[in-house]
């Protein structure tokens, strides 16, 4: 699965930090949904894609091997 | 995913006490040398050494215990999530050493002692390792 996370962040202007604390994470784990490595559960995509008043499906896509 | 049965985050400072103040008091036993195998005269459950070993091993189990199972001071399912792949991998490498060591090993009571161990060991030392991998990879990114 991939995401656009960094770049709905920088329309938005705010860093991984903010999006952490705006919902509720650890930095690390912004830091790792971004570069990749974790997958979130449906409810944190959900709440990620709330910040950026986006439907889901455009903050993360599916890849071919997914 | 919430985390349930986690200790505070204090307990993990706790536990590495605990766990520090065994070492020496294991290292003085074995130098005054009352730490006698074979056992000379008292066999019972409770003698001195039994006590001794058992007081100890508490110590070390309790600390490791505590220092393996407490909370970070974020928690959040990417970090539940780490916790279980660390546990499924000490879990792993406990049962491949312990039947290596059956099949080599004749001496059940310090396989058993290791058996105690390597599953916390090893789980604290993936977990904190995986940590520290993210933060070291959080500081290189940045804030970009």
């Amino acid at each position: 699965m991939k995401n656009n996370i960094r770049v709905e962040r920088a329309i938005k202007n705010i860093t991984q930090a903010d999006l952490a604390d705006l919902i509720g994470v650890s930095r690390q784990t912004i830091n790792t949904i971004e570069s990749n490595r974790y997958v979130p559960s449906t409810v944190l995509a959900l709440k990620i894609a709330r910040v950026f008043d986006k439907p889901v499906e455009q903050v993360f896509f599916l890849e071919d091997n997914d | 995913m919430k985390t349930r049965f986690l200790f505070p985050h204090w307990c993990r400072y706790l536990g590495y006490t605990l766990f520090v103040i065994h070492i020496p008091v294991v290292l003085f036993q074995k130098m005054l040398g009352f730490d006698t195998p074979g056992g000379t005269i008292d066999n019972g459950l409770f003698n001195p050494h039994h006590l001794f070993f058992m007081a100890t091993t508490l110590l070390m189990a309790v600390g490791l215990f505590l220092a393996a199972f407490s909370k970070e001071k974020i928690e959040d399912e990417q970090i539940s999530q780490l916790r279980l792949d660390s546990l499924q991998w000490a879990i792993y490498v406990n049962y491949v050493l312990l039947i290596v060591s059956l099949i080599l090993s004749s001496d059940t009571e310090h396989i058993l002692f290791l058996n105690l161990l390597i599953p916390l060991v090893f789980f604290i030392i993936r977990f904190q390792w995986k940590l520290f991998q993210n933060n070291r990879m959080l500081k290189r990114d940045g804030n970009a």
